[in-house]
């Protein structure tokens, strides 16, 4: 089942051809992207830190991750909305660039990182809220994330490469 | 937003520009790829270091910890971090020496990214490690949206340099 029939179609939409020539659109879509991405991904990065035990030790990691939630989700709803309209503008180009899709599963990787480490290890983090050295279900989650997130971050940047033939 | 480039730099841009590094930099499939992908990541980090204080400033975020706390915990991670774009950010300039030397969005970037240093390393240093009661509220949000304010006039221009030229 293949979803190309579906971003050749998107890709001739006249709202889609707009946004792809416009001037500006596309460099205000893209800045957007990157300083929301940076709120996003700077207080994830935080959190993470002190999940790992190697940052911000000074206040407990539920405080840590409970005060930053509203910042990384403002983030990530403006991230994502920015990078859905900038896909909507260029569906086809998207469609076959490896660097998209290994960017889109990372992040889908990252948000099943989250869960599992919220349904497990999170339940007894009264035990361990205040330590320095974590438990390694944590440091396993922070670990897992931060990898994930730079690369996400990473492939972000690399899809302006045309290094591989489209899919 | 426009600034213009300084007469007198001509030759050392023309020098960068020609430079055998910049060649071998321009010449590389991947290096200047990887180059930007890790300012980026560098990026992401000096973000996050900067927004818990500032936000802590604010009256948000962590707000249970006295502003020092949190300064003192973000203050490596921000230097490091720092460091990080600089060593990322200067291959980037070098091998595009001529192109963002007739960039008004690079002398933007520069010109405003020099004041939210010397912001963050004076005033904002003094404001987050102070005792907050002496301080005040009203100073401490000023000095907090004023960090988001300059930082954002970095990175802004930042992207568009390499979009708009």
């Amino acid at each position: 089942m293949s979803l190309l029939p579906w971003f050749e179609w998107v890709n001739e939409f006249p709202s889609s051809i707009a946004i792809r020539e416009s001037v500006n659109g596309y460099p205000a879509l893209l800045t957007l992207h990157v300083v929301s991405m940076c709120l996003f991904a700077g207080l994830v990065i935080m959190m993470d830190l002190r999940l790992l035990g190697v940052g911000n030790l000074r206040t407990p990691f539920s405080q840590v991750q409970k005060r930053l939630f509203p910042g990384q989700m403002l983030g990530l709803v403006v991230s994502s909305v920015s990078g859905l309209v900038l896909v909507y503008g260029q569906p086809v180009r998207f469609y076959g660039n490896i660097f998209f899709w290994t960017k889109a599963m990372m992040m889908v990787l990252a948000a099943v990182n989250a869960l599992a480490f919220h349904l497990t290890t999170y339940h007894s983090v009264a035990a361990w809220d205040s330590d320095a050295v974590m438990p390694s279900g944590a440091k396993l989650a922070a670990a897992f994330s931060l990898a994930l997130w730079a690369g996400v971050v990473i492939c972000g940047r690399l899809i302006a490469y045309n290094w591989f033939n489209p899919i | 937003m426009s600034l213009l480039q300084p007469a007198s730099l001509l030759p050392f841009f023309e020098w960068l520009e020609a430079h055998p590094l910049s060649v071998a930099i321009r010449e590389s499939v991947w290096f200047y790829a990887v180059d930007q992908s890790l300012h980026l990541v560098f990026l992401a980090v000096f973000a996050g270091a900067v927004l818990v204080v500032d936000l802590r400033l604010l009256g948000r975020g962590m707000r249970q910890q006295p502003v020092a706390h949190v300064a003192r915990d973000a203050q490596s991670w921000l230097i490091w971090s720092f460091v990080g774009l600089l060593i990322t950010g200067i291959p980037q300039g070098m091998s595009t020496a001529m192109k963002v030397y007739y960039s008004p969005f690079f002398w933007f970037k520069m010109e405003v990214m020099l004041v939210a240093l010397i912001f963050t390393f004076t005033l904002r240093r003094r404001v987050t490690l102070a005792d907050e009661a002496r301080v005040g509220p009203f100073w401490g949000k000023l000095v907090g949206l004023v960090s988001i304010a300059l930082w954002t006039a970095v990175a802004i221009p930042a992207r568009l340099i390499g979009l708009l030229s």
